[in-house]
């Protein structure tokens, strides 16, 4: 069964006054955070806009998700995903020497 | 709204916004749009749950209520009185836990019974829908109440009861958060630092990282297709799949927990700590001090306790234990197999705590390395009837490892990998993460925001098509 310290929390760090304003600094983080995200992964907004139930809000949306991911494609914006991507399914493709056919069930 | 996918991040978002900019101002109208938030997130799965909860919450909340207020003065009434609202309560919220979990497979059970017996009858299954997250929620309110009785905490206000029941970042998944812990949370606008929220950001990422990467492709590409059908398989696939769960069930359910504790944390709330490197543990004991805290203390203070605890001699703290984890096994569903592992559990903890006990002075210990091997097995053993359908399916797969025939077929250098990074994160420095975030709290807003997007863009490029939902939302 389960002992002491089980109230403690992870996010307890000391609190020796580091940083001020420490919810514009966390604000900002997430701004930017999201806007890295909305320049170099329209790939994956535009996936998302067409798993949404379709209607006229998501036909407008999809419109601009196409136009955007466009836009960010010629700009080269979206090849850092797409590389992570062929390299993710390069090691999923990757195999080990098989035994020969008979050996197996 | 399951955490890893942009319609949670969209839907956060804008509770942060909304949370630190109108509830700044006042407290009252932080909780009430939190409570709000919640039930939108809740009811992204089913509406008429929402209701529920609610109602679960008043329960909780107006027992608590008169509990305090029948506070004896002296002894006899008012400690009667209050003894049977607990009661009352108890039966109540494990009334709700025992319709939608336990009904159907009740009745199922004891439909042959009767038809042995002579006693043929068409008995009314009703295909109980499973809200999710009810054994949270339900566990959650039951401590409140106790606690209140035991005078552990103070009766707390409506609000602050149903926002502690519905809080969405743990509402379906844990951690089971106490009163005691967070209804002083509540009581004031709560204050960010940097430590805070540099931790919370890693936790969320690593959470992200755990779940979308690492269980998401042992799950998919290993584990489902070799417990689906143990047969077509042989021995090292089996033993594979087998590590593969292990690693699989702890980057799913610690990603929950890391994920809810981090975006508490943005929203100002400290949650306790839910998961401590389990497969380092070296006995079954020390695993239970690693693996779901918040629910192993559960378990420890208003059951095993209840039940007498270490009082009594080896036979009735061993018949506790048994008990405690019998309970604690069925708690996941109405399955053989929970109970089985259940049983397991308490078995061993019976017999580590006879062997502690009986154990000759002079004799040395287990060696630790030997000790965490063992202990490791063992609770591999437990996830194979965890995550087998049936009891059947469970002791097929079993036999399959044991015959030991033919060879690996679907083991991957990717896999191994997975594998191997899931483990080594059991035996890497305990505190490492906050280290971590101690270096990060200095750095400016602009870079660290770019770090972090960088790093939601590489788990993104490897994530699985899709996310499947977490294991313990079934819970």
């Amino acid at each position: 069964m389960s002992g002491h310290g089980e109230f403690e929390s992870p996010v307890d760090l000391p609190r020796d006054g580091v940083g001020k304003r420490p919810l514009g600094w966390a604000t900002l983080t997430i701004f930017i955070a999201s806007l890295f995200l909305l320049v170099t992964n329209a790939f994956t907004i535009k996936a998302w806009v067409d798993e949404q139930p379709a209607g006229p809000t998501q036909a407008r949306l999809a419109g601009w998700a196409e136009e955007w991911l466009s836009a960010t494609e010629a700009l080269g914006l979206n090849k850092p995903r797409a590389e992570m991507h062929r390299l993710w399914k390069e090691a999923q493709a990757a195999r080990f020497a098989q035994p020969p056919e008979g050996n197996q069930r | 709204m399951l955490f890893p996918t942009l319609t949670f991040g969209l839907f956060f978002l804008a509770v942060y916004a909304l949370t630190w900019t109108i509830g700044a101002r006042s407290n009252e109208w932080r909780k009430i749009l939190l409570l709000v938030a919640s039930w939108v997130f809740y009811g992204a799965w089913d509406w008429r749950f929402v209701a529920l909860l609610i109602g679960s919450a008043f329960i909780n909340w107006g027992l608590g209520y008169l509990i305090e207020a029948n506070k004896p003065e002296e002894e006899d009434e008012g400690k009667r009185r209050q003894k049977l609202l607990v009661a009352a309560g108890v039966v109540a919220n494990l009334a709700i836990l025992g319709f939608f979990k336990y009904f159907d497979f009740f009745l199922g059970e004891v439909a042959p019974l009767l038809t042995e017996a002579g006693f043929a009858r068409d008995l009314p299954l009703l295909q109980v829908i499973l809200p999710v997250g009810v054994s949270f929620f339900t566990f959650q309110g039951m401590s409140y109440m106790i606690d209140v009785y035991r005078g552990r905490t103070r009766a707390a206000s409506l609000l602050d009861i149903t926002l502690l029941m519905s809080f969405f970042p743990h509402l379906v998944a844990g951690p089971i958060v106490r009163a005691a812990h967070l209804v002083p949370q509540f009581r004031k606008i709560p204050k960010l630092d940097r430590g805070m929220v540099a931790m919370a950001l890693l936790l969320i990422i690593w959470g992200l990282f755990k779940k979308a990467v690492i269980a998401s492709e042992l799950s998919v590409n290993f584990v489902d297709p070799v417990f689906f059908d143990p047969s077509a398989y042989g021995s090292a696939d089996l033993i594979f799949a087998a590590y593969g769960y292990a690693v699989q069930i702890y980057c799913d359910f610690s990603a929950y927990s890391d994920m809810a504790i981090g975006l508490a944390a943005l929203l100002g709330y400290r949650f306790p700590r839910n998961f401590d490197q389990p497969y380092r543990a070296a006995s079954l004991q020390d695993f239970w001090r690693r693996w779901h805290i918040s629910l192993s203390s559960w378990l420890r203070d208003y059951l095993y306790i209840g039940l007498g605890g270490n009082r009594g001699g080896l036979f009735f703290i061993c018949r506790n234990l048994m008990i405690t984890m019998l309970l604690g096994g069925i708690w996941h569903g109405a399955k053989w197999t929970f109970l089985i592992w259940g049983g397991l559990h308490g078995l061993v903890l019976a017999i580590e705590r006879i062997w502690r006990e009986i154990k000759p002075e002079g004799w040395p210990a287990v060696p630790k390395p030997i000790g965490i091997l063992i202990t490791f097995h063992i609770v591999v053993l437990g996830w194979i009837f965890f995550r087998a359908e049936t009891f059947n399916g469970a002791i097929a797969f079993i036999e399959g490892i044991t015959a030991w025939h033919g060879v690996a077929s679907i083991i991957t250098p990717l896999g191994v990998g997975l594998v191997l990074l899931g483990m080594s994160m059991h035996f890497g420095p305990p505190r490492l993460m906050q280290g971590m975030a101690m270096r990060l709290r200095v750095i400016p807003a602009p870079l660290l925001g770019l770090m972090a997007g960088a790093a939601i863009l590489i788990i993104d490029g490897m994530r699985y098509e899709g996310v499947a939902p977490f294991i313990y939302y079934q819970f």
